[in-house]
């Protein structure tokens, strides 16, 4: 029985610490339209006094960020789709099935969900110069990487696929259609959404690697936009300017997809990551 | 179905090899093992072979000359000694702690308050939570890259606000500093790994029916009292699940090294999955980096057991 | 030419250790409306299951049609299903869901849609083919279901409880219709409920299962009046038979019930003397009269009216039941006296609890 003035001050306190959470967010963007003068002042200024807005095309063309930012989507899609391809099919049959098999099966998941990629690296790395891997090192942070992001994509669309009524499925079979036929036809159109959901998940965040692409691209033409960022982060950076430049850039797509899709990555995610 | 007793009637209606997969494929379990079989062949080879490659290597001599041999030097437990011997060992293991504790402790205190918050019914309350979560889709070296400028010691903006709301007399160098560097990357780790936190809180809060609230109130709770009775003993297992998968999180962190402290000043920041990379890739000591890794993965294996417990109730349920 | 349409010849179904099904042997005619029933596990939905081919049996035959099924795929065994769940597809329109088995088959467009048409009018779905699954009443999603099963003229209809998420006056309504429509398409169907009211009213045939086990089958009345176990005479009938321990007279032509002053009921024939029985009379069965003269004097526990029904519920243990039709004078505290004709006293050992 919230009285409505009491929802607007908690609405008011809601933006309020929301305004606070994301203050680093707006602050990248500020700081990037800011003159070099204008960065150092003491104190610093919250509204840029001049915005410089030429730096984008600057830090653009001088960082090669088109290079950059094809090789992040290139590994990005290519982690999606082995992912997806891969996963969708385990997925479903870890949520059709209830046995032993599947338990073990989905603490194998778990377990792989939880490793670190700098446990990782080091083997995959000297694993990867051995069969000669190396010589497409995007391809093999593509392998590196969809290994990483499989068993929290399968968790998350089991979660979906559990959610199709079984009963569905053995209708489509009484009714004529193969087990192939009715995954197609009738299982998978009705977890299209939260397999869509799951797959820009794995989009943005493979889109943000940065652990095995630094450790196994050395050629700065396949490198992907992290390592491009790292080339000139570091504990004595100055350039502040072209560094938030830099990460607008590379974060803005992200963030519109995310903001547009707010609602339904945050569902696909409640419903699976506790499950 | 012995097929050396009736030979004929078994081939007559089982069909040929071919044709008999075939036909498990579209109307049996074949098709259930075709998906599995797949996905499970390449987590072994990319997953499974690795782990077990890493113990391997931890045991060998892995250097520049046998680092593509297949045949190594076998090296006993010499790695595992000189890991441990090294001089910065205590002080990684300082650090992880302070890193693991401060961000799980930050995470969950924040976003269980956060939770608890925008639990209360108000307009826009799902909306403006969700929009916390940007922090968990963004990139975690950009993130690093804007509290690394945050934090600068001489123009950062965090010690503006604090010097102007007195907190402070001078500016900390928070990356720069032994004392504070690793406070630097865990209030970046804190402010990532925070919005998730109270993501999975939120929906066991969201769990709880509300005629618990409204019993305990007509039997006299007052609003804290309710927290303590009904809140916190339903939110058992989510809360197992989100320390649990907090300590997980915390143990994969690495982006924000390189971002914002690179392990500096003198090793003060340097954590055991930032340490285990160095040695593997500026330092080009693989044997001793997979040897960190299996120390790793051995606290890891430790916090999903305790994962796996806490939320085995769903898992089979 | 037999006229057998669905054979079961030793049919097992074990889960790991689990064993659903013993020993399964029945028959069903062509034409028959069989209901199986039984309590929750009984084992009547995974033998419904194995007709359809969603579980697979692991010992004895199953032929539909004359041919055996034991291993072939459920979309070769031309028989159609209803769920409990209506299993409607919820991506799409009715239409859609109705012809789904016909595009299957190949069957060209127009001629399915002119199926469609032509079932959707039988079942009264004629203006709603355009619409989803989620736009329809829980009784119009039903229709579907059956309109889906019926527009493809299988060998067996299977039905899965399709009427427990109705409420009750549709559910009585939509009884009478499926029974119709049964007999209108001559169609052979195996029905499952654990609701025995729903059993008795539509099947010709009714198979009680318990435990795996088939414990009787039988016309609905067959089993009403000659219930072969204590179980299916439980089961059978509302409110339950009430049953009593007891114990065959010296002279062997009556029964002495372990109640207050062990009142005695003829049995209408000679039985071992002494002999310990559980003895079944049906609430209905019983009659109340002049408790001065009655064998069976019982003090009246609670009287519970729904106006033109009477119960009656004696203060004794086991508690007896009595229905009458219309009001009672009774009350609680007074004694009832109660009469039963002796063929309705039903016998059962107390050991195989099999019918003496």
């Amino acid at each position: 029985m919230t009285r409505p003035w009491t929802q607007w001050v908690l609405l008011a306190v809601a933006l309020a610490m929301a305004a606070v959470y994301l203050f680093p967010l707006y602050w990248m963007y500020v700081t990037s339209l800011k003159t070099n003068s204008e960065i150092f002042a003491n104190p610093p200024s919250f509204w840029p006094a001049d915005p410089q807005f030429a730096i984008y095309p600057g830090v653009w063309a001088r960082r090669s960020m088109s290079t950059f930012l094809w090789n992040s989507t290139i590994i990005a899609a290519g982690v999606t789709a082995v992912t997806v391809i891969l996963g969708t099919g385990c997925a479903y049959v870890l949520a059709r099935y209830r046995n032993a098999w599947v338990d073990v099966g989905l603490f194998c998941i778990l377990m792989l969900q939880v490793l670190p990629a700098s446990v990782m690296i080091t083997p995959l790395f000297v694993g990867f110069n051995q069969v000669g891997l190396l010589g497409s090192p995007r391809l093999a942070v593509i392998l590196a990487s969809a290994a990483k992001a499989m068993p929290f994509f399968v968790v998350l669309v089991r979660a979906t696929f559990m959610s199709v009524p079984r009963e569905l499925e053995e209708a489509a079979l009484v009714d004529g259609n193969s087990r192939v036929g009715a995954f197609f036809t009738i299982v998978l159109p009705l977890a299209r959404n939260g397999i869509l959901v799951c797959a820009i998940l794995t989009f943005m965040s493979a889109f943000g690697e940065y652990i095995y692409s630094k450790s196994i691209i050395q050629d700065p033409r396949f490198q992907p936009a992290s390592v491009g960022l790292s080339g000139f982060l570091g504990p004595n950076s100055s350039d502040w300017n072209a560094i938030m430049a830099y990460s607008a850039i590379y974060v803005t797509p992200i963030l519109a997809v995310f903001v547009l899709l707010q609602r339904r990555i945050v569902s696909g995610l409640t419903s699976g990551a506790l499950k | 179905m012995d097929i050396s007793e009736a030979p004929a009637v078994n081939s007559r209606r089982r069909g040929n090899p071919v044709s008999r997969i075939l036909s498990s494929i579209r109307d049996g379990n074949g098709f259930d093992i075709l998906l599995v079989a797949a996905p499970l062949v390449f987590l072994v080879l990319l997953a499974g072979l690795p782990l077990i490659y890493n113990v391997l290597m931890s045991f060998q001599q892995v250097d520049m000359f046998t680092l593509g041999a297949w045949i190594r030097p076998f090296a006993g437990f010499d790695n595992y000694i000189s890991v441990i011997s090294q001089p910065e060992f205590p002080l990684v293991v300082r650090n992880t702690i302070i890193f693991v504790v401060g961000s799980m402790a930050g995470q969950f205190v924040l976003g269980f308050a956060l939770a608890l918050f925008f639990a209360q019914n108000f307009p826009g309350a799902a909306t403006i939570r969700g929009l916390f979560l940007v922090s968990w889709v963004m990139p975690g070296l950009v993130v690093g890259a804007i509290w690394s400028w945050i934090l600068a010691g001489d123009f950062g903006v965090l010690n503006a606000i604090l010097r102007s709301l007195g907190l402070i007399e001078a500016a900390i160098f928070w990356k720069s500093d032994p004392n504070f560097s690793i406070w630097a990357v865990t209030i970046a780790n804190i402010w990532l790994g925070l919005a998730f936190n109270m993501l999975l809180l939120s929906v066991g809060l969201a769990a709880i029916p509300k005629e618990l609230y409204e019993a305990a109130a007509l039997d006299g709770a007052n609003a804290w009292k309710r927290f303590l009775t009904i809140t916190l003993p339903m939110m058992r297992p989510t809360i197992g699940a989100v320390l649990s998968l907090g300590l997980i999180g915390t143990l994969q962190q690495f982006d924000l090294f390189p971002a914002i402290t690179e392990g500096g000043p003198a090793n003060s920041s340097t954590v055991a999955q930032y340490w285990a990379w160095q040695m593997s890739f500026t330092l080009y000591d693989f044997a001793r980096g997979a040897t960190i890794s299996v120390m790793m993965f051995v606290l890891v294996l430790f916090a999903s057991i305790l994962y796996v417990r806490s939320t085995r109730s769903e898992v089979r349920g | 030419m037999s006229n057998v349409q669905i054979e079961l010849t030793g049919v097992d179904k074990h889960y790991g250790q689990f064993h659903a099904l013993k020993d399964i042997n029945l028959s069903i005619e062509k034409g028959t409306f069989v209901a199986l029933v039984g309590p929750s596990g009984c084992g009547k939905s995974t033998l419904l299951r194995s007709l359809a081919g969603l579980e697979t049996i692991t010992g004895g035959t199953m032929k539909i049609a004359g041919e055996v099924m034991n291993d072939v795929p459920p979309r070769k065994r031309d028989v159609a299903m209803v769920f409990q769940s209506y299993a409607l597809y919820p991506h799409m329109r009715v239409a859609e869901n109705l012809t789904y088995s016909l595009r299957l088959k190949g069957t060209p467009k127009e001629q399915a849609l002119a199926a469609a048409e032509e079932v959707a009018r039988t079942t009264g779905l004629s203006h709603l083919l355009g619409r989803f699954p989620r736009e329809l009443s829980g009784g119009q999603r039903q229709r579907v279901a059956m309109g889906r099963a019926i527009i493809r003229h299988p060998k067996a209809f299977l039905f899965d409880e399709p009427l427990s998420n109705l409420d009750a006056a549709l559910r009585v309504h939509m009884r009478k219709e499926i029974r119709a429509l049964h007999d209108r398409l001559g169609a052979t169907s195996v029905y499952v409920t654990h609701d025995q009211v729903e059993a008795m009213t539509m099947a010709d045939r009714v198979v009680v299962m318990r435990d795996g086990v088939i414990e009787q089958e039988g016309a609905p009345l067959e089993l009403y009046d000659k219930p072969a176990s204590r179980f299916v005479a439980g089961f059978i009938g509302s409110p339950a038979m009430n049953f009593v321990p007891a114990m065959i007279s010296e002279d062997g032509q009556a029964v002495l019930l372990d109640l207050p002053d062990a009142p005695r009921l003829p049995i209408g024939r000679a039985l071992e003397p002494g002999r310990r029985v559980s003895a079944g009379l049906r609430p209905e069965h019983l009659t109340v009269t002049n408790a001065e003269t009655a064998a069976l004097r019982l003090p009246v526990g609670v009287v519970e009216s729904t106006g033109s029904m009477t119960y009656i519920s004696s203060g004794t243990d086991p508690e007896i039941t009595v229905v009458i039709h219309g009001r009672s004078p009774l009350s609680a505290g007074e004694v009832m006296g109660l009469t039963i004709a002796p063929e309705n006293v039903h016998l059962f050992d107390v050991e195989s609890e099999r019918v003496i």
